[in-house]
């Protein structure tokens, strides 16, 4: 599908779905979220856990398809215009959602200009929604003007720490505040799957990290029927 | 007073020129060679950019990177990007008596990815290391400027062994 070499270079990719539909996956994700935040104190604040350093994990090329395409999860939040947002407001257009923060220099930048250049090669119209995981940091302000360089068009959300623990849950989404010495102050782990969702509404395809910015196109032109 | 400081400033900058060339000359000579330098584009309020490059060792000892500077940022450091999907649901799997057949991996909400910061990477003798999105990355903390696809952006790279290097780093979008 691709003559790009994935970013991983020669790491195996784990099995990691192959066993499970995707939405038993996303179900089960739900809970330890849930467990973790609970687990550090609350639901409604991203908790700072000790995470051990952690080898090098396979970024190959992996999406794995909702087959059958399930519901996307309600998504309201508040936009980089302050204004109340409503993922269902884009129905008729396809749509990908992902999660990050704007200090995040490597993974997200490489994600949104991934998608850009995935839109523009697909010639499909389709939105990108940028949902932060960071909202002590990114207020609408930070997240309009941090998408708008991107592409004019490109969504960014965020809300209360509790709106954004709950709308994470309903996608399966996790993140935590990461402890560090580093002069940017401190980063965040976080789910790097970007979700597609159709203009019906419905989930199908997650494309992990690494994804070529070609197969993204594909898989877009293929949601889009073209 | 004022010739005197002029002066002063003249020494400098001759001490700092030939430290620079030392730092190149004795990295082309016998060690670190740097190839393939990119940053990607940014803009000037962003908290942090990323640079990336290929840093091949032909010395016969290992070297390593130890810090950095730009003038296109207030700090500069080597971080990683790290897969914690085992890590995060790991956190919870002890109290998930009911999802017994849920493995970490399974759970994962898809490739969890964090960051840290590398105090030391390593170079090996006679060998490579590849800062590319998605692991190694050389964080540019505190952009002054927007990076502009086309231009070209230098870094200093401070080497155990070979000293100081100067990267140029071509900006490009992806």
């Amino acid at each position: 599908m691709s003559s790009t070499p994935p970013r991983g270079g020669g790491r195996t990719p784990r099995p990691r779905l192959a066993r499970l539909p995707a939405l038993g996956r996303i179900a089960s994700a739900v809970i330890p979220l849930a467990l973790l935040a609970a687990a550090c104190g609350g639901a409604a604040t991203p908790s700072t856990v000790m995470v051990e350093a952690i080898t090098p994990a396979p970024l190959g090329v992996r999406d794995t398809a909702f087959d059958p395409p399930v519901p996307a999860p309600d998504l309201r939040l508040t936009d980089g215009d302050g204004r109340p947002f409503d993922l269902a407001s884009l129905r008729g257009t396809p749509v990908f959602v992902y999660f990050g923060y704007t200090h995040c220099p490597d993974v997200c930048p490489t994600t949104l200009a991934d998608l850009r250049e995935a839109i523009a090669a697909s010639g499909v119209d389709a939105r990108v929604v940028f949902v932060t995981v960071d909202p002590a940091r990114d207020d609408a302000a930070a997240m309009k003007q941090y998408t708008d360089y991107y592409q004019s068009g490109f969504i960014g959300l965020t809300g209360s720490d509790a709106d954004i623990a709950a709308a994470t849950a309903a996608w399966g989404v996790t993140y935590a505040k990461l402890p560090g010495d580093s002069g940017s102050g401190y980063a965040m782990a976080h789910s790097t799957d970007t979700y597609l969702v159709d203009a019906d509404g419905m989930l199908r395809h997650h494309v992990f990290f690494g994804a070529p910015a070609d197969l993204i196109a594909g898989l877009l032109r293929d949601v889009a029927g073209g | 007073m004022r010739i005197t400081t002029r002066a002063a400033l003249a020494a400098t900058a001759v001490a700092v020129a030939s430290m620079a060339i030392a730092g190149c000359s004795s990295a082309g000579g016998g060690g670190i060679t740097v190839t393939d330098a990119w940053a990607r584009t940014s803009m000037a309020m962003a908290e942090a950019g990323a640079a990336y490059m290929v840093i091949e060792n032909t010395g016969t000892a290992a070297d390593a990177i130890t810090g950095g500077s730009s003038p296109v940022a207030e700090a500069v450091e080597v971080h990683e990007t790290v897969d914690m999907s085992s890590a995060m649901p790991a956190e919870s799997a002890g109290m998930d008596g009911g999802m017994a057949s849920a493995s970490p991996d399974a759970m994962a909400g898809g490739g969890v990815m964090g960051m840290q910061k590398v105090d030391r990477l390593e170079v090996p003798a006679g060998g490579s290391v590849e800062l590319k999105p998605g692991s190694y990355h050389i964080m540019l903390i505190g952009l002054k400027q927007e990076l502009k696809a086309g231009e070209t952006i230098e870094l200093t790279l401070d080497f155990e062994k070979a000293g100081p290097v100067v990267v140029k780093a071509e900006v490009r979008a992806n």
